[in-house]
C-alpha cells in the first residue's frame, strides 16, 4: 500500500520534472508564410515537415498520422472546421457538395454516392467509420434500421 | 419518429452543450482584458440552398447555414488563449411535413490554451481528438505537452459525442498517448482508449504508431490498433514513401483489418456483424498497394496506382489506374483519372473515370466535373452511372463569395436526375495588434 501511494506521489513530481526539463519552444500558432492552394511543403521544408507535402500521391492516406503526431502543425494553417468538414459524424452535405469548386481536392463521395456507397462499403467498410464515427449515425439509420 | 421522452433528453443534452459554449465564451471575454496582447477574431458563414429530390421523387429544398467562429488572444511570449465554435443548422423550405424538416449540430465548441513552451495545449469543450487509437469527438478535457528526452504525452477524458437521439453511446471515454521521438527523425507512440457504457458496448483499445523520417527521401508512417475485449488486432496500416529524386515519389501501403475486432461495439446498424450478413465477423481483409507519382514540371502530376484487396471470404479484388493533374494556385485546375476495379461480384467489377476543369478569371470561376462508373453488368438496369456538374462562382469582395452548381446524373438509384446548389460564403477577420490569424478554412 505504501509503495502504491509513493508511486502516486512520485508520478506528478516526475511529470513536472520532465516538463520543466523539456524546455522546447512551441510551434508557430500561425504559418509564417501565407499558403494558397494545395501546398507542396518540400518547396521550403527539408525536415519532417517536407513529408507533409499535400501534393504527394499518398498524403491522403497519411494525414491521420500527421494529425495525431503534429496537430499543431496542421492548426498553423487549418482552422478546426477543416477537420469537421469531413470528420463530422452528423453531416448531411457531402464534402464535394459543399466544396464543388475545389475540384483538385481529394474529397470523397463524388458523383451519385447512393449507389457507390454499397460498393465502397463492401470493399473497405472500415474507411466509412473513420469519418462517420462508430456510434449510430442518423444518415445510416435512414435506411439501415 | 422521435418520442417526446427521447426528444426531451436530446434537448437537455443540447442545453448542456450550449451552457458549455457560453461558459467558455464568458471565460475568454472576462479574461481578455487581463491577458491579451493581440486579438484575432475570425469567422465564416456558409449558406447553402440545395434543390434536390429524394429517392421517392419528393422535392426537397434544404437551406443550410454553417457558422464558424474563433477568437484568439495571443500573448507576446507566444502563448494564446482561444475559443472555437462551429455549428450548422438546416431547414427544409418545401417539405415541413415531418419532424425532420429542421436539424443541426454543434460540431465543435471549445476553449483552448496553448503555452509558449513545450507545445502545452489544454482544450475544454466539444472537440475532435486525434491521438493514436482515438479519433473521437468528445465533450471533455484534453491536455498534451512535450516532456524531456523527446517524450510527448496527451490525455483526454469526457463524454463521447453521440448525434443520434435514440442511442446512448457511452457514459465516459478516456485515453491518452505517450510518444518518444527525435524531431525530424522519428516518433514512436503508444496509446489507449476506454469507453465505458454498458458491457455490450464498452471499448478497450490500445495502439502503437510510428513515423520514421530517417532521410529526406524516405518517410514511413503507420499504426496498429488492438482490441482488448476481443483479444485481437483491429487494424494494421502502414505507408512507406520513397522519393529517389525530387520529381518522383513511390509509395507502398499495407493494411489488414479484422472485422470481428474492428467493428466490435460499433453501433451503426450498417456495420452490424452477422455471419453471412452485410458484414461477416469472420471476414479479414489485407490490402496492399503501390503508387508512383511523377512531377515533370511544376504543378503537373502524373500518377499510377495499384491496390490488391485480399479477403478471407469474399475472394480478392484489384484496383488499378492512374491520374493526371495540373493545378496552379488560384488560376487553373485540370485533371483526369481512370481506374479498373476487378472484384469477385458484379458490384465490384467496373471502370471509373473522372474529368474535371476549373478556370478562375479575375473574380469569376467556371468549372466542370464529370464522374462516370461503368459496370461490367448492369446494376438495376443501369450499366453506366454518371454525374456531370457545372460549377460557377463569383468573388464579390475579398470576404464575400457567391456560387453554385448544377448536376445532371444517372445511376441505379436516380434516373436522369437534376440537382442544383446555390451558396453564399462570407468570411471575416478582425485583428488588433501585429499578429494575424488564419482564415476559417
Amino acid at each position: 500500500m505504501k509503495s502504491k501511494i509513493l508511486i502516486l506521489l512520485m508520478m506528478p513530481l516526475m511529470a513536472c520534472l520532465l516538463f520543466a526539463c523539456a524546455n522546447t519552444k512551441s510551434g508557430a500558432l500561425i504559418h509564417p508564410e501565407a499558403v494558397t492552394g494545395t501546398p507542396n511543403c518540400t518547396e521550403c521544408h527539408t525536415d519532417a515537415y517536407a513529408a507533409m507535402n499535400h501534393q504527394a500521391v499518398d498524403f491522403f492516406k497519411k494525414h491521420s498520422v500527421f494529425a495525431s503526431n503534429a496537430r499543431r502543425a496542421c492548426a498553423s494553417c487549418h482552422a478546426e472546421s477543416f477537420c469537421s468538414d469531413c470528420h463530422a459524424h452528423k453531416e448531411e452535405l457531402k464534402p464535394n457538395v459543399k466544396f464543388s469548386e475545389a475540384v483538385e481536392r481529394n474529397l470523397p463521395h463524388r458523383g451519385d454516392y447512393m449507389s457507390q456507397h454499397r460498393i465502397d462499403g463492401k470493399i473497405n467498410p472500415a474507411s466509412c467509420a473513420k469519418c462517420h464515427g462508430r456510434t449510430n449515425n442518423e444518415r445510416c439509420l435512414t435506411c439501415h434500421k | 419518429m422521435i418520442s417526446h421522452e427521447k426528444r426531451s433528453g436530446c434537448e437537455q443534452s443540447s442545453l448542456l452543450k450550449i451552457a458549455w459554449v457560453m461558459l467558455a465564451a464568458s471565460s475568454v471575454t472576462l479574461a481578455q482584458p487581463v491577458m491579451a496582447a493581440d486579438y484575432t477574431i475570425t469567422g465564416s458563414s456558409n449558406t447553402y440552398l440545395r434543390m434536390t429530390r429524394t429517392i421517392n421523387k419528393e422535392d426537397l429544398y434544404p437551406l443550410y447555414e454553417y457558422l464558424r467562429f474563433s477568437v484568439t488572444a495571443a500573448e507576446k511570449d507566444g502563448s494564446a488563449t482561444s475559443l472555437h465554435v462551429g455549428a450548422w443548422g438546416r431547414v427544409d423550405l418545401f417539405d415541413k411535413s415531418t419532424d425532420h424538416y429542421t436539424d443541426g449540430d454543434l460540431q465543435y465548441g471549445y476553449l483552448s490554451y496553448q503555452a509558449a513552451k513545450n507545445n502545452l495545449l489544454v482544450n475544454a469543450g466539444r472537440q475532435f481528438i486525434t491521438e493514436g487509437v482515438a479519433t473521437e469527438r468528445v465533450d471533455g478535457l484534453y491536455v498534451r505537452s512535450d516532456f524531456a528526452a523527446g517524450i510527448t504525452a496527451a490525455a483526454f477524458a469526457g463524454s463521447p459525442v453521440v448525434t443520434t437521439p435514440n442511442y446512448k453511446g457511452g457514459d465516459f471515454i478516456y485515453g491518452g498517448r505517450v510518444a518518444q521521438g527525435k524531431p525530424g527523425l522519428y516518433s514512436v507512440g503508444v496509446s489507449a482508449l476506454r469507453d465505458e457504457s454498458d458491457k455490450a458496448h464498452d471499448r478497450e483499445e490500445e495502439g502503437i504508431d510510428l513515423w520514421v523520417h530517417p532521410v529526406k527521401q524516405v518517410d514511413l508512417t503507420g499504426r496498429s490498433s488492438y482490441n482488448s475485449i476481443t483479444g485481437g488486432w483491429m487494424e494494421h496500416a502502414y505507408t512507406l514513401s520513397v522519393a529517389p529524386i525530387d520529381a518522383v515519389t513511390v509509395s507502398a501501403d499495407l493494411s489488414r483489418i479484422n472485422y470481428e475486432d474492428y467493428f466490435y461495439s460499433v453501433t451503426t446498424t450498417a456495420f452490424a456483424l452477422q455471419p453471412g450478413g452485410l458484414l461477416d465477423p469472420r471476414e479479414k481483409v489485407t490490402a496492399a498497394g503501390v503508387s508512383a507519382a511523377w512531377t515533370p514540371v511544376k504543378n503537373l502530376t502524373v500518377a499510377a496506382e495499384y491496390k490488391n484487396y485480399g479477403y478471407e471470404l469474399l475472394g480478392s479484388a484489384d484496383y488499378v489506374g492512374g491520374k493526371v493533374a495540373y493545378t496552379t494556385a488560384d488560376a487553373l485546375s485540370l485533371g483526369a483519372s481512370g481506374h479498373r476495379m476487378d472484384g469477385s461480384s458484379d458490384r465490384t467489377r467496373y471502370y471509373d473515370y473522372r474529368l474535371y476543369a476549373l478556370k478562375k478569371t479575375g473574380h469569376t470561376e467556371f468549372g466542370v466535373d464529370f464522374y462516370n462508373v461503368i459496370f461490367d453488368r448492369p446494376i438495376d438496369g443501369v450499366k453506366s452511372s454518371y454525374a456531370l456538374t457545372g460549377i460557377a462562382g463569383y468573388e464579390v469582395t475579398e470576404k464575400l463569395k457567391v456560387g453554385g452548381d448544377i448536376e445532371y446524373s444517372q445511376s441505379p438509384d436516380f434516373d436522369k436526375e437534376w440537382r442544383a446548389l446555390v451558396k453564399v460564403a462570407y468570411a471575416f477577420d478582425m485583428k488588433c495588434g501585429e499578429k494575424g490569424g488564419k482564415s476559417e478554412k
